[in-house]
């Protein structure tokens, strides 16, 4: 019998696979027990040979390499592509993808081109059985995606009886990178997938801007996070109260575009998911990308000026006031103690 | 050169309406008001700021039930020039796969009468269903491409657009054959507040109602029918958090209960 599969589309950097993807591997096994399923990953870049090995340490049993030159870098439309004709070749059962900048693109952009379904941002996936209470037919061990809606206000379980693949892209952040473990074996796949070279020049990349990761706030124990509110002054409280408690600083995307602190302090969708025993938001409105990254937080404390700020409904803590009037006080407070 | 954009916009349940359940678990929106969908505003904008630049015509594309007309106003007093309203029973319980191939449907048939396309922009997602799918569905549908968290349009020339994108950690610069869809972000773009004129004169704006026959929309491919996905049950998402906010003109008195009910719920502050 042929063994029913799970992909993960993996992520690469020049520093190889990345993490959220590799979690998603590790789900990706809890899952296949479950259902009797092989777990395998898809690959797409260029002289990505090390990654392919380096996703089998961390427990994909094969990898499905599209190796080529003129996919060096991300691109969607040809990533489409490769990516759906190596899903059109392996037939897998279900395929997950990360719920980042480009997975968010490239994961429905594959499920239109394989006219099949997709759930978006998925907070838990399981696997079940499934009655139609339609048909009365029964679907058995197929894939539950569990999603948030409404703004996070309510919960959705979402399935696909009757398409395969089942797709789904799943939040970053949420489950543990597995063990490397480099006895493992398994099998490297290059598929050669024509890809017409208008796709590759239909869009063209000129410029990256980027900065580098240097800070790490994955294991604070205390983030004390600023935001547009704050200003640059403000931040010089945000800054003093993190060292008050000896927690780490933390930041907004519009803090950071401001150029109030770089990039290695923001936390969010396009920054770093955290997970704190508390985490303190100055100045920061609760925008649902800011919020992706910090609700898993133990405690949640949050000062703005504006009660109806979003932060304050899913804050254990809130102060409504001035930040310039209640940080100075809160200090001082803290350091008499 | 005067430039053609449809602008997708999603009538949604008002994000600040409390949702509603029906008895059997599906979600009630009868009820309650349409609106815009917030992050379509910025959509708009940025198609009104291209009209304004270059000249041309703003085309608006919803997909709803035919009381959303009403809620279209908002966007035509936004300055988009006119509206077609998607609306069919066959088009209940289309997924986000059925929705987009619908809407790519409508945008053809617009694409067609407009005697060619420059742009398709949307929001990055809906404030109701949250998946940003849409747009790069349509996309494929449609066979061009399409980006995503699309920070602002640079400059439209000679075929082609000059965007700058969202990306982990900074921006990409990218040029982008058209026709293209673009998913805009709300990060450049300030929604404009209509005037009183504005207001009025979008009145007399055209809301046009398709039905699927009308744009040789395939019915298998609409609907429960055309949708993959199956909603199994929804339930609401219990706010585990303590929820205690303390608000006081007295600045003293507002931090003296704060520590208290820390002290109290045994919450330490330091690392
Ligand atoms: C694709 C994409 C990815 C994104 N990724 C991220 C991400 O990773 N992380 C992220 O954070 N955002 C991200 N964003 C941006 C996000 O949508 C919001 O724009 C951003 O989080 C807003 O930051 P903010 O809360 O600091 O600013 P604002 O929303 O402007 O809020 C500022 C807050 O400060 C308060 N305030 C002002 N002055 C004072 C004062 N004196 N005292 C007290 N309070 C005051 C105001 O009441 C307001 O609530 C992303 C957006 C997109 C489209
Ligand atoms: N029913 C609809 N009618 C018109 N536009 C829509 C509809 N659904 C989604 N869109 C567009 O697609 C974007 C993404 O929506 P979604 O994929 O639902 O998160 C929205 O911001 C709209 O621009």
């Amino acid at each position: 019998m042929v063994s029913r599969k799970i992909l993960v589309y993996v992520e690469t950097s020049e520093s190889g696979p990345a993490d959220y993807s590799l979690e998603l591997v590790g789900k990706a096994r809890e899952l296949a027990a479950k259902a009797d399923m092989s777990v395998g990953a898809i690959v797409v870049g260029y002289g990505v040979s090390d990654i392919a090995r380096e996703v089998i340490y961390r427990g994909a049993e094969e990898v499905h390499v599209v190796d080529d030159r003129r996919l060096a870098t991300y691109s969607l439309i040809p990533y489409t592509t490769a990516v759906a004709e190596v899903i059109r070749k392996v037939e897998p059962e279900i395929v997950l993808f990360s719920a980042t900048v480009s997975g968010r693109e490239l994961a429905p952009r594959v499920a239109a081109r394989l006219r099949t379904g997709i759930t978006a941002d998925c907070t838990d996936v399981d696997i079940g059985d499934w009655v139609d209470p339609a048909t009365g037919r029964r679907y058995e061990r197929i894939l539950y995606q569990i999603r948030p809606t409404f703004g996070g206000e309510i919960m959705a379980a979402i399935v696909t009886p009757n398409h395969r693949p089942q797709m789904a892209t799943v939040r970053p952040g949420l489950f543990s990178v597995p063990p490397r473990d480099t006895s493992r074996s398994g099998r490297v796949f290059e598929w050669n997938v024509e890809v017409p070279s208008d796709e590759l020049e239909k869009v063209e990349v000129l410029e990256v801007r980027r900065e580098r990761r240097k800070v790490d706030l994955k294991s604070a124990r205390v983030i004390v996070s600023g935001g547009r509110g704050c200003g640059l002054k403000g931040f010089e409280l945000v800054r003093e109260l993190a060292k008050v408690l000896g927690g780490e600083v933390g930041a907004s995307r519009a803090a950071v575009d401001s150029g109030w602190i770089p990039y290695d302090h923001q936390v969010g969708l396009t920054g770093q998911t955290v997970k704190p025993e508390v985490y303190v938001a100055i100045g920061i409105s609760g925008a649902i990308q800011h919020v992706v990254g910090m609700k898993d937080s133990k405690i949640v404390i949050a000062i703005n000026k504006d009660p109806d700020a979003p932060i304050f409904r899913i804050a254990d803590y809130g102060i409504v006031g001035d930040l310039f009037v209640v940080l100075p006080k809160i200090i001082e407070r803290l350091k008499r103690r | 050169m005067p430039i053609s954009v449809v602008v997708l916009v999603k009538p949604v349940v008002d994000p600040k309406a409390v949702v509603k359940f029906r008895p059997d678990g599906t979600i009630d929106r009868s009820a309650v008001k349409l609106v815009v969908n917030p992050y379509d505003k910025y959509a708009i904008e940025a198609a009104v700021q291209l009209k304004e630049k270059l000249g041309g015509r703003v085309v608006g594309v919803a997909m709803a039930p035919p009381h959303a007309a009403d809620s279209l106003r908002e966007a035509l007093a936004m300055g988009v020039d006119e509206f077609i309203l998607l609306s069919d029973p066959k088009l209940a319980g289309s997924d986000t796969l059925a929705t987009s191939y619908a809407l790519s449907a409508v945008v053809r048939k617009v694409w067609q009468k407009l005697g060619g396309l420059d742009l398709v922009l949307c929001g990055i997602e809906s404030s109701d269903s949250n998946t940003g799918h849409i747009g790069p569905e349509v996309g494929e549908w449609l066979d061009i491409p399409s980006v995503s968290y699309v920070d602002s349009i640079l400059e439209v020339r000679d075929g082609a657009a000059l965007v700058k994108r969202l990306i982990e950690g900074g921006y990409a610069l990218m040029k982008v054959k058209l026709p293209a869809v673009l998913s805009v972000a709300g990060t450049s773009y300030q929604p404009r507040i209509p005037t009183l004129r504005e207001v009025l004169a979008a009145r007399r704006k055209q809301i046009t109602v398709w039905s699927t026959a009308d744009v040789g929309i395939d019915p298998s491919l609409v609907g429960l029918a055309g949708s993959p996905t199956r909603v199994v049950r929804m339930w609401r998402v219990e706010i585990k958090r303590r929820g205690k906010i303390f608000s006081d003109s007295d600045v003293d008195k507002v931090l003296e209960k704060f520590f208290e009910e820390l002290r109290r719920d045994g919450v330490s502050l330091g690392a």
